[in-house]
């Protein structure tokens, strides 16, 4: 912020005109605004503490100012050190001109575990590209100028966090973006999204795009959620793609689909399982790399890309850069020696500063900077980096404002000529403690990148290639099974949560009233039965003549974010997260903030039973919410169908279950089970308003069980599955829609036999068995569209690997 | 000599493979002194896509596909092969052994490419035990082809051939306390003996002639895969291969199938399948003499 002289920054001043006026407090708020839109955004897991997905990374008020000017300079030499790098990398894939010619050490490229020999053949050249996006951090010495730390060439992280704290501060500091106007980031998107069509295999237009994630269990899910949304790239796992006549396919609802382009944001090394023998079978893509070898898809960036990140090269790319682009090197890096080198150690011990230690062939590995002296006495293959007393930017940070060493992280993608600048970037605030890497760390203190802008120039590429028109698509085929199958789950466990909520505020509301009166015991105990059916309570806890203070215990237990209610809560949540690549970000902050009100509710739950019945309320609450924002955001396509059909089983089966256990009581104890199943299913009014207050079997089970127009009945559920798997199909004669039709019969059938009998109480109590039969036909039902929607192919297993060749005969 | 090579590989399943991706090192390298008249490879059931390329060592790759349910699957490979590799130069007139090992680290061209084979990789690391195991055939001075033919004997005669008390996966440490293996534990094991030194050794996939005891005729396919080391022994000579479990320099009696830094980059059939079961695999290898034996 202040340069050599003690003088403020000229860029800092606009922004202090800004920024300044905020005191402490007005900091603290927005802060805490910021925090909010994180959440809202889905920064963070819907429950804290529930995935290793959570991001910590909080988004500074105050960000980082940089000059048109010095923008400028960094970005012609952000370009040319990618130009370079990519170079460096085809020429080792590639001819291997400068290994041969003694300016690459051997051992850095073959000792290097980030050499990856399948993507090199003997006799033909890479693929190029074989980077396409990169990026640096870089930092700002004390004469000013700003110096490489590490190069990020494999699964180049933080572009989707940049993004997502540009966003936030538009939120949150709307007006300090008004005054300031830094560059927008969205042309380098745009321009991200051109190149990709650029960089598609010969002859493919309007290229499908895929970014390859981990999983939702990695670190960076969330960025590949918001990158993938961004450039409109299908968010996919190694588990949903498939190799078959030499291309990759993604499979879906409705067959393979080709993928053209995969941005790989996985261990290059665990890509092909085919190819890297010690890879894990079940990782990766058999056959993904010999498809790019072949031309048939484009990797990006390439396997083999990560050697780039080696420290260690940093030391050599001066006289690269000479060789290669018969260039000078614009951007330089931190001083950086090789220790293999003859005479390095005794460069770095002769030195009193301070120097960063790190594995030679491993940019992605921590290190703290340490004295020269101790640095040199380390055995190993290291390189040494010189460590600056960094600028310093005024941070908001957890104890307040107060200047902090910021690295800032910058990127550049390329569409096969040219390169291109972000302008813009990932700021972090270095904590003393924390090591160096060039892996981002999960959490912290970041800011946004303001590039002031002189004049508007937006970013300039080639131009857009005409796409030829899209034909209109109203399927939804092209729905990965893997989210079809957790939308399916979220939609069950949903349900679930609210039936055992729906089910616990049940007995609550007859424990509230404290009265003995034998049928409020007989109705206790009923309701009971149902819960421990539902695994909700354990059957020490079943009302006894005694009492039910066991029940009240073991309902607070359950409630809780350890018990049974607070499992299916991180169920939920867990599986929100998921799919969180198909919710809106309206429709992620709905779950969020409903959510977590029931999961404080339930953690509040032990201490009473108002405070239960509350955190009953809650949990119903999140179920409403959730179910009327898929009803209104939603299209009604493969997403919403299968959330939707994970909500008609589950409601149909508990319906189901229900109603059986409430009947299995002696004909003269039908009448009170009646009353339980109508208020369980909600269908108490309804039930009034056409039968007035006599209640009897068969008018009971048929709003219940039969008619289709009841929502909580079984007969609507049974109705709506049928339509979905219609739907799904595509076939008007659907098998396993026809089976949802059979259960509609048998309910029909079922009602209209208590109706015609001579002794209703008596046919009603008779139907558990019948009861227990549909259910099982439910569950046979669910079951078969699992397995042919969401089969997933057994597990892959090597071969060949463990067979010990056999020993030659000794010669005679 | 000339040779025809057959080799056969067979996978039966007790249940079906919905889904198989083969990658096979099975057709023998052109090399000064190995030529390939000829060299095919036929599998059962037919592939639904196959490519063939050259892997980054120079090997000949071929990846089969097969995408339909399969209880069997079967890699015929066959070549025509003559070679008669180069006699190496007189032991004593090599290089000094540091004098190599100190051009693998700073020579250029071909040096820096044979530098490749210095680093330990999965299966022959750098490795303590195996250095000092090399040390008394490696005196200060000592012409590298000398060092290496006592090594290559050494190894024959202090160890145990065996079959059946290691696998690909018993590691150099324990071929080196156990003392007894087979032609891929030796060959390790002088691999990582070797590299210790700085030296650069590879591994060398192939097949060697077998003679049927006395009065008794060849059986077809009694033969076997085999491997051995090839050692650097400077830019002047190149490459010399020589075989451990033999004691051999070799020449004649063996076909070089691939060359790689050790078992894991080169063996003949790797797969990865999906379903299967249980399997059983059976190999067959012929090494016949064109005209008979």
């Amino acid at each position: 912020m202040v340069d050599g002289n003690g003088q403020i920054r000229p860029h800092w001043r606009a922004l202090i005109g800004a920024v300044g006026g905020l005191g402490k407090p007005q900091l603290d708020e927005r802060a805490g605004r910021l925090a909010r839109a994180a959440e809202d955004e889905g920064v963070a897991s819907l429950l804290p503490g529930i995935t290793s997905t959570e991001t910590g990374w909080r988004c500074d008020p105050i960000p980082l100012p940089i000059t048109a000017r010095e923008f400028a300079a960094l970005e012609a030499g952000l370009t040319q050190r990618a130009r370079l790098l990519e170079a460096v990398l085809a020429d080792i894939y590639g001819p291997q001109h400068l290994l041969k010619e003694g300016l690459l050490p051997a051992a850095l490229v073959f000792a290097n575990p980030h050499f990856l020999r399948p993507g090199r053949h003997a006799t033909n050249p890479p693929h190029r590209p074989m980077l396409h996006l990169a990026g640096m951090d870089v930092i700002r010495c004390p004469d000013g100028i700003w110096r490489v730390v590490s190069d990020r060439t494999a699964m180049v992280s933080g572009l989707g966090y940049a993004l997502e704290n540009r966003r936030l501060m538009n939120q949150a500091m709307a007006e300090a973006l008004v005054v300031v106007k830094p560059r927008a980031l969205s042309s380098f998107f745009e321009l991200w999204q051109e190149s990709l069509q650029r960089l598609a295999p010969h002859g493919r237009t309007a290229p499908a795009v895929a970014l390859l994630s981990p999983g939702h269990m990695q670190p960076h899910w969330f960025e590949h959620v918001v990158l993938g949304r961004e450039i409109s790239a299908a968010l996919v796992e190694a588990g949903d793609l498939t190799v078959r006549g030499g291309g990759l396919y993604l499979k879906t609802l409705a067959g393979l689909q080709q993928v053209d382009v995969l941005l790989n944001r996985a261990e290059a090394a665990q890509l092909d399982p085919m190819e890297f023998p010690a890879a894990q079978a079940t990782a990766g893509v058999p056959g993904l790399l010999d498809a790019a070898r072949h031309g048939a898809l484009t990797v990006l960036n390439a396997p083999g890309a990560g050697l780039a990140e080696s420290p260690a090269l940093m030391a050599f790319l001066p006289a690269l850069c000479r060789r290669l682009l018969g260039e000078e090197l614009l951007l330089e890096s931190l001083e950086t020696h090789w220790l293999s080198t003859p005479g390095a150690r005794d460069a770095v011990a002769a030195s009193g500063d301070d120097w960063l230690l790190r594995p030679a062939t491993d940019g992605a590995a921590g290190a703290l900077p340490m004295p020269g002296i101790e640095a040199a006495a380390r055995p190993g293959n290291l390189a040494a980096t010189r460590w600056p007393i960094g600028s310093q930017a005024p941070s908001f940070g957890r104890k307040g404002l107060a200047p902090m060493p910021v690295m800032l992280r910058l990127f550049a993608i390329s569409d096969g000529e040219d390169w291109h600048a972000l302008p813009g970037g990932f700021a972090r605030a270095l904590e003393a403690d924390h090591p160096v890497s060039g892996r981002l760390p999960q959490y912290g203190l970041s800011k946004d990148v303001w590039v002031l802008a002189e004049d508007e120039a937006p970013l300039r590429g080639p131009g857009p290639q005409a796409l030829p028109p899209l034909p209109i698509r109203r399927s939804a085929g092209a729905l990965p099974s893997r989210v079809a199958d957790n939308l399916f789950w979220l939609g069950r466990y949903v349900e679930r949560l609210d039936r055992a909520a729906r089910l616990i505020r049940a007995v609550l509301a007859r424990l509230r009233r404290g009265s003995a009166l034998p049928h409020e015991s007989a109705e206790v105990l009923a309701l009971a039965r149902c819960l421990r059916d539902a695994g909700l309570i354990g059957e020490e806890a079943m009302p006894t003549l005694a009492g039910a203070t066991g029940l009240v215990g073991a309902l607070g237990r359950a409630a809780s974010p350890e018990g049974a209610v607070g499992q299916l809560q991180s169920r939920v949540a867990g599986l929100a997260g998921m799919v969180r690549d198909r919710l809106t970000a309206d429709m992620h902050a709905a779950f969020t903030h409903a959510l977590r009100k029931a999961r404080a509710a339930g953690e509040a739950a032990p201490g009473g039973l108002d405070m239960l019945s509350r955190a009953m309320v809650a949990n119903m609450r999140f179920a409403t919410v959730l179910a009327g924002v898929a009803a209104e955001n939603m299209v009604r396509g493969g997403a919403w169908l299968f959330l939707d059909l994970g909500r008609r089983v589950e409601r149909g089966q508990s319906v189901l279950a229900e109603i059986e256990v409430l009947l299995k009581v002696p004909p003269a104890r039908v009448e009170p089970g009646l009353k339980l199943i109508l208020e369980l299913c909600d269908s108490v009014i309804t039930y009034r308003s056409r039968y007035l207050a006599v209640v009897q079997p068969a008018p009971v089970l048929d709003l219940v069980l039969a008619d289709p127009s009841n929502p909580r009945g079984l007969a609507f559920q049974l109705a709506a599955i049928q339509t979905a798997l219609t739907e799904v199909s595509g076939d008007a004669e659907d098998d396993l829609a026809e089976e949802a039709a059979t259960l509609t019969r048998q309910a029909d059938a079922l009602v209209h036999d208590v109706l015609g009998a001579h002794d209703q109480p008596v046919a009603a109590a008779a139907l558990p068995p019948r009861l227990t039969a549909m259910a099982e036909t439910l569950r046979a039902l669910s079951d078969a569209m699992t397995r042919r929607y969401f089969a997933l192919l057994p597990p892959a297993r090597a071969l060949g690997l463990d067979e010990a060749t056999e020993p030659a005969d000794v010669l005679p | 000599m000339m040779y025809w090579v057959r080799h056969v590989t067979a996978y039966s399943y007790a249940d079906p493979v919905d889904l198989s991706s083969h990658l096979l090192h099975l057709k023998p390298r052109a090399l000064p002194g190995q030529r390939v008249i000829q060299a095919r490879i036929r599998a059962l059931p037919a592939p639904d896509h196959v490519t063939e390329t050259h892997d980054h060592f120079g090997n000949a790759a071929t990846r089969l596909f097969i995408a339909r349910p399969h209880m069997h699957f079967e890699v015929h490979a066959e070549a025509l092969v003559e070679v008669d590799l180069p006699t190496p130069p007189p032991a004593e007139t090599t290089l000094p052994w540091e004098e190599v090992a100190r051009l693998a680290v700073e020579g250029t061209g071909d040096c820096a490419l044979a530098a490749e084979f210095s680093f330990g990789s999965a299966h022959a690391p750098v490795l303590a035990a195996a250095t000092e195991f090399a040390r008394p055939s490696f005196p200060p001075g000592r012409p590298i082809l000398a060092a290496l033919v006592d090594l290559n004997n050494r190894i024959m005669r202090e160890f145990t051939f065996q079959a059946g008390v290691t696998s690909i996966s018993t590691p150099v440490a324990e071929v080196l306390r156990i003392r007894r293996g087979v032609c891929q534990d030796f060959t390790h094991l002088m691999l990582s003996a070797l590299r210790g030194l700085g030296l650069p050794a590879r591994y060398v996939s192939g097949y060697i002639r077998t003679r049927p005891p006395p009065g008794q005729e060849r059986r077809r396919g009694a033969d076997q895969s085999h491997a051995w080391v090839g050692a650097w022994i400077g830019p002047d000579h190149g490459w010399v291969d020589l075989d451990p479990t033999n004691s051999l320099i070799v020449k004649e009696e063996h076909v070089v199938l691939a060359h790689g830094r050790d078992f894991q980059d080169i063996s003949p059939v790797r797969g990865v399948i999906l379903g299967g079961g249980q399997h059983r695999l059976s190999v067959s290898v012929d090494l016949e003499p064109e005209g008979g034996n």
